[in-house]
């Protein structure tokens, strides 16, 4: 007998009786997104994510049966905007951050609240791999950086924000005291090589980047020593020890410097770079950009012309970032310029549309208000900034683990796999779409270990369902009616005192930062 | 805990059961008993039944009528519907918590008096705007009246009004030739005082000793006059009274009936007592014939099926419901066709369904009855929550056997042996009757184990809703049947396969059965003569608003709007102008006067952007701002909603954010492209009717009326009806008379006789009260 078939974005798929759209769509290698949707509860059809278009009108797929000869839409635009809608929707009550401030406004997307657990948990180690892995030249960085995290920092509004760039410099410095300071993980070796012209901040950014990827990346430089502009800050403020240790750092990862080589003239100009090479990256620094222009990239006024979304120069294959392209006032915005180039890099050398990585999507909560900032508060240490008694030295072991217990830590214990900001950032949602009023933000300790935040709820009914199957003596249920439903526990209890039972299932289940274990804090 | 006595609660748990779907029963039964639901009690029942605890907080924070904290002594509701909101509701609203002293935020006064409430509708438009203080209903209320109000409920709570009730009557029987006086006694009706006059009436007869029945009636239809009362008499032309109080009930029985010997020769005088109270200039009281122009002119246009013998039959007399064809249509279904017959017939007909979505009866009825199973169910749905409609409490109330034989019908076609009324509580007259009807019924051992004789058991019982217009939708409704959150579920499956239980159920609105019978009675091909080529026989409508007739209709399908506003209702009221009328209520649209030659049917409105809607006609005229109007509607789905799907509970929410800030001035114009793009969302996302329909207000007002949104983006309000964006002033018509100053419920107006006045615009919150009480029209509103 033949399998009944549907079509799904014009193709015809065969299905099994009693599926639904979002099986066959599953199966047919369709993501379709869905929030609310768990196996073992059946379909709440709740948060109306999974919407396709079934013979012109949209329908929850996870509850709609598929019937032969139907017309299915999934991948289209009109789709996508529906979804795009709910998504939005669900942020505009959704009170909570995936990404604390901190982070958020690093550039360079350092985990800041995961690299302070680390410190004030005394897991030094996983610190210090959180800041390898992401920083260029976290040493550097550690003492040099305009640190825009600490602006972020929510504790900054009431005592003082937590010395991040500190407690960073704290981290980054114990790894170069190693004996051998440990390095970056790298990819293996893809086979393909970069140029880079230029060794301050930007080339050098680059080329952390690059070689981790596996890339083959030699660094040319006109003077003796690596490090460009790095070069000229007062040794009171970095140190040449650690310069000298982190470009000693990105050598052990296959960084190979050719210094005292000028790039032009006869003896090796950019037809031999691009001969040589499979990519080229000019970070040449505002005061190479002249010489540039002899090398056949095109020029305007005191930069070089690049575009800025893809960092590609007028020659195809050539790359340019940093001060070159356009002025950098800090450190930081160099090595940002650096990175984005070589992602561009990337992506060119693996045959792809070269672009910058889009940032990662994060649910804004704004401004606390006095009792929001209380709570917070409340869960955190006490006391004002701490300076490092020996200011040279930065803080030592035990003035670090203090200033780390002042974190805050403001961030969400489901950031990186919450399905809710997932499919944010496939569907490029704009959280601030829709500006209304929003409730406070809560977090209800559970003595149990459970961490309530009714904020975060959607409200998809998977908790509610689980506690009615497992027979919850109490279970949970939706309270109210319109917009001001909210799940809790019956008789005003605790929502813990609901799920007697399934409280680890439904932490488990839950597609948001709702229900979580308050010490589900992943530190990496 | 510890202290709480259990008897009662132990007492209903016995009484109603101990499963799950006895939940709202009993948590209605707690309600009325304690006046809110205590946590002792409710913690009881879930230890004596299988109700879980989840179950039962979820079931009393989703309706209503169930409230978690101990009340005032009097509870005070204060009607939102549309009549009432665009009558000035919200002001009546302001002026009962100031008069009451309900602080901010809370709904009881400090001594724990009163508790303000404010419902959805209370279902009786044409009195708009309406208070009900526990059973009194005040109609046409306004800031300016409310101290009497009070005044006058707690005089009547002192005397404590013993007149016995108008439903412990038995029904007379066969008044035949009889002279009779007929008095409407619907919720409206009772709420001008008609139960009041009722007994006056019969006070008087019996004084005068004439043989003359006082009898009562259901819905007279013209709801703008009520109290109406028609005189009828063998060989005459019967006359009706409109306005009358219980105080003229002795001169018109004796005027009518004079009786024999001195007390004729005395009749004189009580004509000219009445007549002199006809020429009242007020006009308060009216002598009105059929052949009158208004009367005539309301009455002519209209087709009566669902609502025939109107005004003229007591609604619980089974007798004279038989004597006009009673349960013939039952008879004939049971006697002569199959099932398959009367689902044919129903075909036949063209019926559609009246609660608003038009799907054809007949093949819901096939469908239901082409499922296989024993057990199946039929519903009558009467939890008519449209803010601004009241067909259905009209119908159950004044043909309550009518709707009965419908049901039984649709029972029989299904082959369902179980049948439930589902009514809204706010509507206990109808509760009541239909209870009663339904006790005739078994008491003549027509139902139950056989219907009217035949082999066929037929159960039938009454539901009461708890307070949520969502049920209304069906499979809401079936969830708040098996006692749970009233929470609707994706379709298909259709109840119609799998509806209460899991069973095949056959839900039909109220009006779609009432006009069951008579498509029985009198062929279903006579049905599809009226009306239009898809829209068969008449349509009840709840006409209200400003109009200066307002009141129940029926008429044929196809009939235009204008037909509707300009001659049944006599137009806009005097000096103002039709400006739209508002159909369908949260589901429907506002249809501007310049599309007036609409006709009604499925079809047309549907063209306009506009739905039938179960009834709720509102019309509106040039004060009505529509802007306003959407807000208004927005509020109420919003509030609605179940709180199920993103769209609908969100979406609506975030839709009334930006029509609150049109409101304010305060919106952004790129908001208003973000409205209209979110409200086709939110229509095509929803996951049940409600949210599916809940933009239609906001998209026909931007479609037919534009030019006041983009005037609210300038800050200018053309009706002058959002607070923010008008003032009051005092023009130099004031004669310094200080009214409005000693009235001025914030002091805005400094006490200055003699003088022309000022209003404080800092400390003016716009409660419109200086305007209502200048004698002298000096208050300006711009």
């Amino acid at each position: 007998m033949n399998e009944p078939t549907l079509t799904l974005d014009g193709a015809p798929v065969a299905f099994q009786p009693g599926q639904t759209l979002l099986e066959v769509a599953r199966g047919a290698g369709i993501e379709i997104p869905t929030l609310c949707h768990l196996e073992a509860c059946g379909p709440q059809t709740s948060c109306l994510v999974c919407l396709v278009k079934v013979n012109g009108k949209m329908r929850p797929s996870c509850a709609t049966v598929a019937e032969a000869g139907t017309v299915v839409e999934s991948e289209t635009e009109e789709v996508h905007e529906a979804r795009k809608t709910a998504l939005e929707l669900l942020f505009s009550d959704h009170v909570g951050d995936c990404l604390s401030p901190c982070q958020r406004l690093c550039p360079l997307q350092l985990d800041i609240p995961a690299m302070i657990r680390g410190i004030e948990r005394g897991n030094l180690e996983v610190a210090g791999v959180l800041v390898r892995e992401a920083l260029p030249l976290p040493g550097i960085l550690g003492r040099l950086c305009h640190h825009p995290c600490e602006q972020g920092c929510r504790r900054g509004a009431a005592d003082g924000a937590a010395d991040i760039r500190g407690l960073e410099r704290f981290v980054a410095e114990r790894d170069l005291q190693a004996g051998e300071p440990p390095l970056a993980s790298c990819e293996p070796a893809k086979g393909k090589s970069v140029a880079i012209v230029g060794a301050g901040p930007a080339g050098l950014a680059g080329a952390f980047d690059l070689a981790r990827k596996g890339y083959g990346v030699a660094v040319f430089d006109r003077h003796e020593r690596a490090g460009g502009s790095l070069r000229r800050v007062e040794d009171s403020e970095l140190p040449s020890w650690v310069l000298n240790a982190e470009i000693a750092r990105l050598g052990r990862m296959g960084v190979e410097f050719l210094c005292n080589v000028e790039i032009g003239g006869e003896r090796l100009g950019m037809v031999e770079l691009r001969r040589d090479y499979d990519a080229v990256l000019l970070a040449v620094g505002a005061a190479g950009v002249a010489g540039a222009g002899e090398l056949g990239v095109t020029v305007s006024g005191k930069v070089i012309s690049s575009e800025a979304r893809t960092a590609r120069t007028s020659l195809e294959g050539v790359f340019a970032a940093g001060a070159a392209v356009k002025p950098v006032p800090q450190l930081l915005r160099a090595m940002v310029e650096g990175r984005g180039a070589a992602e561009c890099i990337h992506r060119f050398l693996q045959g792809e549309p070269p672009e910058r990585v889009r940032k990662p999507f994060s649910s804004v909560m704004g401004k606390l208000n006095a009792a929001e900032m209380g709570a917070f508060l409340k869960g955190a240490g006490a006391g004002e900034r701490h300076t490092p008694c020996d200011a040279c030295a930065g803080f030592n072991r035990q003035e670090a683990t203090g200033e780390a217990a002042r974190c805050l830590q403001c961030d969400c214990r489901s950031k990186g796999v919450c399905a809710l900001q997932r499919y944010a950032q496939l569907y490029e949602v704009d959280a601030g779409r829709f500006r209304g009023t929003h409730r406070d933000f809560e977090q209800h300790a559970q003595p149990g270990g459970v961490l309530f935040e009714p904020g975060k709820c959607i409200l998809c009914g998977i908790c509610v369902r689980l506690a009615e199957q497992a027979a919850e003596p109490l279970g949970l249920t939706f309270v109210g009616r319109g917009f001001e439903v909210r799940v809790a526990a019956p008789f005003h209890e605790a929502i813990e005192r609901g799920l007697q039972k399934v409280a680890a299932e439904c932490v488990r289940a839950c597609p948001t930062g709702a229900l979580t274990f308050r010490s589900s804090f992943s530190l990496i | 805990m510890g202290d709480f006595d259990f008897t009662f609660t132990d007492e209903t748990v016995a009484r109603l059961g101990r499963e799950p779907g006895a939940l709202i029963p009993i948590l209605q039964a707690l309600q009325e008993r304690y006046g809110y639901l205590p946590q002792d009690a409710l913690r009881r029942v879930c230890e004596r039944t299988e109700i879980r605890p989840a179950a039962a907080e979820g079931v009393a924070s989703f309706y209503d009528m169930f409230r978690r904290e101990p009340v005032g002594e009097s509870i005070v509701r204060v009607c939102r519907g549309t009549a009432c909101h665009v009558s000035g509701a919200e002001r009546v609203e302001e002026a009962l918590r100031r008069e009451l002293h309900i602080p901010e935020g809370g709904d009881t006064d400090p001594q724990r008096k009163y508790t303000v409430e404010p419902v959805a509708c209370l279902g009786c438009c044409t009195l708009a705007p309406v208070v009900k203080i526990e059973g009194r209903t005040f109609g046409h209320a306004s800031a300016e009246s409310i101290s009497e109000m009070i005044k006058s409920y707690e005089a009547s709570r002192i005397t404590a009004d013993s007149q016995p009730s108008t439903e412990a009557l038995d029904a007379s029987g066969g008044a035949g030739e009889r002279a009779a006086i007929h008095v409407g006694l619907g919720s409206c009706c009772m709420a001008k005082g008609s139960d009041r006059l009722f007994h006056a009436l019969r006070h008087a007869v019996e004084q005068a000793g004439v043989e003359v029945e006082v009898k009562r009636v259901g819905c007279v239809g013209v709801c703008h006059r009520t109290p109406m009362v028609e005189v009828v008499a063998p060989g005459r032309t019967s006359v009706f009274y409109a306005g009358l109080a219980a105080e003229n009930a002795e001169a018109l029985v004796r005027r009518h009936f004079p009786g024999r010997g001195w007390l004729r020769r005395a009749s004189r005088l009580w004509t000219d007592a009445l007549d002199r109270l006809l020429q009242q200039p007020d006009g308060a009281v009216e002598a009105l014939e059929q052949r009158e122009p208004g009367m005539a002119a309301f009455l002519g246009r209209q087709v009566h099926i669902a609502t025939e013998h109107f005004g003229e039959v007591d609604p619980l007399d089974l007798d004279e419901y038989l004597a006009h064809g009673g349960f013939d249509a039952l008879r004939r279904v049971l006697g002569e066709l199959q099932p398959e017959g009367v689902v044919a017939a129903v075909e036949k007909s063209g019926l559609r369904g009246r609660g608003g979505a038009g799907f054809p009866s007949g093949r819901k009825w096939r469908m239901v009855m082409e499922q296989p199973g024993p057990e199946k169910f039929v519903i009558c749905n009467g939890d008519e929550g449209d803010p601004g409609a009241f067909m259905d409490r009209m119908l159950l109330e004044s043909f309550p056997f009518r709707v009965i034989e419908g049901l039984a019908i649709a029972a029989v076609a299904a082959g369902a042996n179980e049948g439930i009324f589902y009514i809204r509580h706010e509507y206990p007259l109808a509760v009541r009757r239909v209870r009663a009807a339904l006790a005739q019924l078994e008491a003549r051992g027509w139902l139950g184990e056989k219907l009217l004789g035949a082999d066929f058991p037929l159960r039938l019982s009454v539901m009461e809703g708890a307070g949520a217009f969502v049920c209304g939708e069906e499979t809401a409704l079936i969830a708040s049947l098996e006692g749970q959150r009233g929470m609707p579920r994706l379709r298909p499956p259709f109840p119609a396969v799998a509806g209460l239980h899991g069973r095949p159920t056959l839900i039909n609105n109220v009006e779609t059965l009432a006009l069951v019978p008579w498509i029985f009675r009198n062929g279903a091909e006579r049905f599809a003569a009226i009306g239009t080529e898809r829209s068969k026989g008449t349509k009840v409508f709840a006409l209200a608003g400003h109009v200066r007739r307002g009141g129940l209709i029926e008429v044929p399908m196809g009939t235009t709007l204008r037909e509707i506003v300009e001659e049944i209702g006599g137009g806009a009221p005097e000096g103002r102008q039709f400006k739209a009328v508002q159909i369908g209520g949260p589901s429907g649209g506002c249809i501007p006067a310049r599309l007036a030659d609409t006709a009604v049917d499925y079809e047309s409105l549907g063209s306009v952007g506009a739905i039938m809607g179960s009834g709720g006609l509102v019309v509106l005229d040039d004060t009505t701002c529509m802007v306003d109007m959407a807000r208004y509607f927005l509020q109420f789905t919003q509030e609605q909603s179940c709180g199920k799907c993103t769209f609908c509970r969100i979406g609506t929410r975030r839709m009334l954010d930006i029509l609150e800030r049109l409101c304010a001035g305060k919106a952004a114009r790129k908001e208003l492209d973000e409205l209209e793009r979110l409200a086709r969302q939110v229509g095509e996302g929803s996951l049940c009717g409600l949210g599916k329909t809940a933009p239609n207000p906001v998209l026909t007002t931007l479609r037919h009326f534009r030019a006041e949104y983009e005037a609210h983006l300038r800050g200018e309000c053309p009706a002058g009806k959002c607070r923010a964006l008008v003032s009051y002033r005092i023009t130099s018509d004031c004669t310094g008379c200080t009214i409005c100053a000693q009235r001025c419920p914030v002091a805005a107006i400094p006490f200055a006789p003699y003088r022309v006045h000022e209003i404080n615009q800092e400390l003016c919150t716009r409660c419109d009260t200086c305007r209502q009480v200048c004698p002298h029209h000096a208050i300006e509103v711009k």
